[in-house]
């Protein structure tokens, strides 16, 4: 049987679905992590004496907000959104500098990390992170033919680092800047930045980390509290113990959905930044190891994927936003756990909070679109950079 | 397939990193939820169960009527949280401090200290509660009135005695902790505190109740009602006439007694220095000591009714034998026996006389007629030397010492009063059993347990300890008792009008250093009337009255005993007896 050339019909073939499977399997997982998500509001919403069945219903309403947001990542052209990463950037950077405006920004907890937009608010890290991102790997695309160089080889990166981290801190937000910053080292090191630049960054920006943690009491006591979380259990590590003791709770089955005790106003953020131990207390092991394994799968099958993305600047515009949600993931499974210090980050896709869902389904579609769009073949601007 | 972009080191590492996070995290839920799962589920268990007592209401103290002498009431602990605090709230504050009664600065103090101390020096967990003020349910109205949310109370409930310092030695109190310390409080908590209750309940993050997983519930039994003997209207008279007794004589001490004769109800006991229950903690200690059990004098002559009733009973003597009183030195088995000195020389008078003259060397002829065993174990049978049967507790027995332990003198001193020592109490019934036809009865002070609807639970009946002295003895020691009060005895100041009148002054010297003091006395009157139908027997006893010269029994406490008894021909209704009615038959 011939074959045309150019066949109008969708190409429904196994050999197409096969190459498409990745993104199928990244699709799948991210929807598991939804339902996950939208069980656990809908049991804490029921049970928690202080936040209350609405949660629910909100997050339901985000997630077709979220979904809509995918969709347009998933479908863009990667290389015509390139085009537009600087006027973008410039965007982010005016939405971060009027987030720090009193008349404007909007003040939470002593934090202004919101801008209100009509019946709902716009937290403006969650939306940069994508053009943080493009402007990365638009710059670092070609960084090869400059990493030599001091000034367009290490100064200017770490500028581009360095911006969003100053503003988010100055909110202040440490933990999202804090973000920010190992995506953006991350892909720097990816990139190739030299080690005799790296290694002496690194220890600057340890050290400067362990100053400023050392000259807040606040953020020193909550380094003291996680080393000494049972001795501090009624105190700093209040809500650390209280996590901790559900999971113990749970066991490996759980206690049954909507049986959590802890829950119940023993954890004031059982539905945002603490919902992995309420996981644990009402559906034990089981749930909690599946939803790691979840997000272990998410980034080792996407970053997988990334061999195929045919230039450097889709590599780390696909692998920056893999990172974003994966890190975050992480850090707030960590602290969950005992193993990181206590640091206010919400679980991406699960907890409740309807621009993370929102800025998580943007970069999750940028990953999906590579996966579905590449085809293993490399760009011919790709390999002159390789020789 | 070939990492076109990234050097295969760099991807390696990171790749290596992000997987042992990963693992790590694996690793460590493992660690939670299966090898510590029991250990930690078990402490959130605890952190979560909570067995909650619930209180029994402690029962009331009444009178003989009825009248409420300790009782409960529920008070409010008003707080303030200083964390919900605003600028609006603060505009309220000069309003509160009004209302609660306390210094602005003091509740600005309160509200403006909003973390405890942490360990470190650092501010630590932040203040969400601090006591202001215990208010009562009216004060508490006004509060809420104001309308500051940060500003509330919890209920709790609190003794109380209405009538402050009323019988505060008999009634007792129960202190902060709801420790019963001493009085009916502690002698019948076993009556009045209740049964506490309880409910096994899970407790939510602040420490409330979670009532939709409230386990099991076994409700409290509220305390019973003690009634005591007390008659509150005689125990007020009583005390009127001890804080008069104390602006006159300024003493260290001093006791009154009330009791119906025919039962042994205590109808009221008084001390002073006394103390008032509600504020137990701002009265010296001391206060709290009911002295009419506690504390032992020599009675000195109200002790002579014991010879001289033994006598009696005996038919050693008559109330008209004639005894030498003029004899300095007795010859006593085989030898000479000095005997004690009389205010005033009296020559040989009957008996009736020397009871009324309180003559020390007739009674003390008398206890060597009787001899030393008889004349202990009457004094025994009077109740001196032993316990009197106090319900409350706290009570000595004063010192009568057994006749193997008796020097040669003592044979000479016990009859007037010296060498023994008694509670006021011990010399108040030995004078009741005079008064009661010669049975010695046990001291009622609480008469009946009841429940919360008034129905007898208990009875306290009255308890006879023994006939001392037969009928007519008890008759005739009475007769000779009345010319104590008469024209010619030491205790004219005790006649009420219209009455007859029993008693015997008693006067006795404190020992202080060693040696018995000119200036220091104590001062007693111990009488009951009607004499031919007892219905109160009283004893006043006064330590140590301050006045020029000596404070005798007659001088000090025999107008007390007037005083109360007068009040009482009221307030009890005591009838004069029948003019025409022949009190004593002659023999």
């Amino acid at each position: 049987m011939a074959r045309t050339v150019s066949n109008p019909t969708p190409d429904l073939s196994l050999q197409f679905l096969w190459q498409r499977l990745p993104a199928l399997v990244l699709i799948s997982v991210c929807l598991f992590l939804c339902l996950v998500g939208l069980l656990m509001l809908y049991s804490i919403g029921h049970a928690h004496s202080g936040i209350g069945p609405g949660i629910f219903y909100k997050q339901v309403i985000w997630a077709g907000f979220a979904l809509f947001a995918f969709g347009v990542a998933a479908t863009v052209d990667l290389e015509w959104l390139r085009r537009w990463s600087v006027p973008l950037a410039l965007i982010g950077l005016v939405l971060l500098l009027l987030v720090l405006v009193p008349a404007i920004g909007l003040k939470v907890n002593g934090a202004r990390r919101w801008i209100p937009l009509g019946p709902m608010n716009m937290q403006v890290s969650d939306i940069v992170k994508v053009s943080y991102l493009l402007v990365m790997a638009h710059y670092l695309a070609d960084y090869r033919r400059i990493r030599d160089r001091f000034w367009q080889g290490y100064a200017l990166p770490i500028f581009l680092v360095g911006v969003p981290f100053v503003l988010i801190m100055a909110q202040p937000d440490f933990g999202t800047a804090f973000l920010f910053a190992l995506v953006g080292g991350t892909l720097l090191f990816l990139a190739g930045l030299r080690l005799t630049y790296l290694i002496p960054s690194a220890i600057a920006g340890l050290v400067g980390f362990g100053l400023m943690v050392l000259y807040d009491p606040i953020r020193w006591q909550r380094i003291l509290s996680f080393l000494y979380a049972e001795e501090n259990r009624s105190e700093g590590a209040y809500q650390l113990w209280q996590g901790m003791l559900g999971f113990g709770a749970g066991g490996v089955a759980g206690v049954g959905l909507g049986n959590g005790r802890q829950q119940i106003a023993f954890l004031p953020e059982a539905h945002t930044d603490f919902i992995f131990p309420i996981i644990g207390e009402e559906l034990g092991f089981v749930m909690t190891a599946l939803v790691l394994l979840a997000f272990a799968l998410l980034f080792v099958f996407g970053w997988r994927q990334l061999d195929k993305a045919p230039n450097l600047y889709q590599y780390l515009l696909c692998g920056g936003a893999l990172l974003f949600v994966s890190y975050q993931a992480l850090i707030n499974m960590g602290v969950a756990t005992g193993v990181l210090p206590t640091k206010g980050m919400s679980l991406p896709l699960i907890s409740y909070g309807g621009s993370n869902l929102v800025a998580t389904a943007l970069l999750l579609g940028l990953v999906v679109n590579g996966c579905f769009h590449w085809t293993g073949t490399k760009s011919i601007r790709a390999r002159e950079v390789k020789g | 397939m070939s990492k076109a972009y990234i050097a295969t080191w760099r991807s390696r590492l990171f790749m290596a990193v992000m997987v042992a996070a990963f693992a790590v995290v694996f690793v460590r839920l493992y660690d939670l939820h299966v090898l510590r799962g029991d250990e930690l589920a078990l402490e959130a268990q605890n952190n979560r169960r909570s067995v909650i007592p619930l209180e029994g209401r402690r029962g009331n103290i009444v009178d003989r009527e009825g009248n409420l002498l300790a009782g409960v009431r529920s008070l409010v602990q008003v707080g303030v949280d200083p964390y919900l605090f605003t600028a609006a709230h603060r505009e309220k504050l000069p309003e509160l401090a009004q209302i609660l009664g306390l210094p602005l600065a003091e509740i600005e103090a309160v509200v403006d200290r909003r973390f405890r101390q942490g360990s470190d020096g650092q501010p630590g967990r932040a203040i969400r509660w601090a006591p202001l003020a215990v208010v009562n349910d009216e004060v508490y109205d006004q509060v809420r009135a104001l309308g500051m949310r940060p500003v509330y109370g919890n209920r709790r409930y609190e003794r109380f005695y209405p009538g402050g310092s009323l019988a505060a030695h008999l009634v007792g109190y129960v202190n902060r902790e709801e420790t019963a310390v001493m009085g009916v409080e502690r002698a019948l908590d076993f009556y009045l505190k209740g049964e506490q209750g309880w409910r096994e309940a899970e407790l939510d993050g602040r420490r409330r109740e979670v009532v939709a997983f409230r386990a099991r519930e076994v409700l409290p039994r509220d305390g019973y009602h003690v009634e005591l003997t007390i008659d509150q209207n005689v125990q007020s008279i009583v005390e009127q006439a001890l804080s008069r007794l104390a602006e006159t004589y300024d003493p260290a001490g001093a006791t009154i007694i009330v009791s119906d004769p025919r039962t042994g109800d205590i109808l009221a006991l008084g001390n002073y220095p006394s103390f008032d229950p509600n504020h137990f903690n701002r009265f010296p200690i001391e206060n709290q000591r009911n002295r009419a059990v506690t504390d032992v004098y020599e009675p000195g002559s109200t002790f002579k009714i014991v010879p001289v009733a033994a006598g009696l009973e005996e038919r050693l003597v008559r109330p008209d034998t004639m005894i030498d009183c003029e004899t300095e030195v007795v010859r006593y088995r085989g030898r000479n026996i000095r005997l004690p000195s009389d205010t005033s020389r009296l020559g040989t008078i009957p008996l009736t006389r020397v009871v009324s003259r309180s003559s020390n060397r007739g009674s003390a002829q008398i206890g060597m007629m009787l001899g030393e065993q008889r004349l202990y174990d009457y004094a025994h049978a009077f109740g001196f030397g032993q316990p009197s049967g106090w319900l409350l507790g706290g009570e000595v027995r004063g010192t009568l010492h057994p006749v193997r332990n008796w020097d040669g003198l003592m044979i000479s001193r016990i009859p007037a009063g010296y060498a023994v020592s008694a509670t006021p109490l011990q010399v108040h019934q030995s004078m009741a059993a005079i008064a009661n036809e010669g049975v010695l009865m046990a001291p009622r002070i609480a008469s009946r347990i009841l429940d919360a609807d008034g129905q007898t639970v208990l009875d306290f009946p009255s308890a006879e300890r023994g006939q001392v002295v037969s009928a007519i003895t008890a008759e005739r020691v009475a007769e000779m008792l009345r010319g104590v009060i008469g024209p010619d005895g030491t205790a004219r100041r005790a006649e009420i009008e219209g009455y007859q009148v029993a008693g015997k002054t008693g006067t006795s010297r404190k020992i202080i250093n060693g040696q018995y003091s000119n200036r220091h006395h104590v001062a007693s009157f111990s009488g009951f009337f009607p004499a031919s139908n007892p219905r109160v027997v009283i004893t006043v006893m006064v330590d140590e009255p301050r006045l020029p010269g000596t404070g005798y029994g007659g001088l000090v406490a025999a107008p007390v005993f007037k005083e109360v008894g007068e009040q009482l021909i009221h307030h009890l209704g005591i009838q004069k007896p029948e003019p025409t009615e022949p009190l004593f038959v002659a023999r």
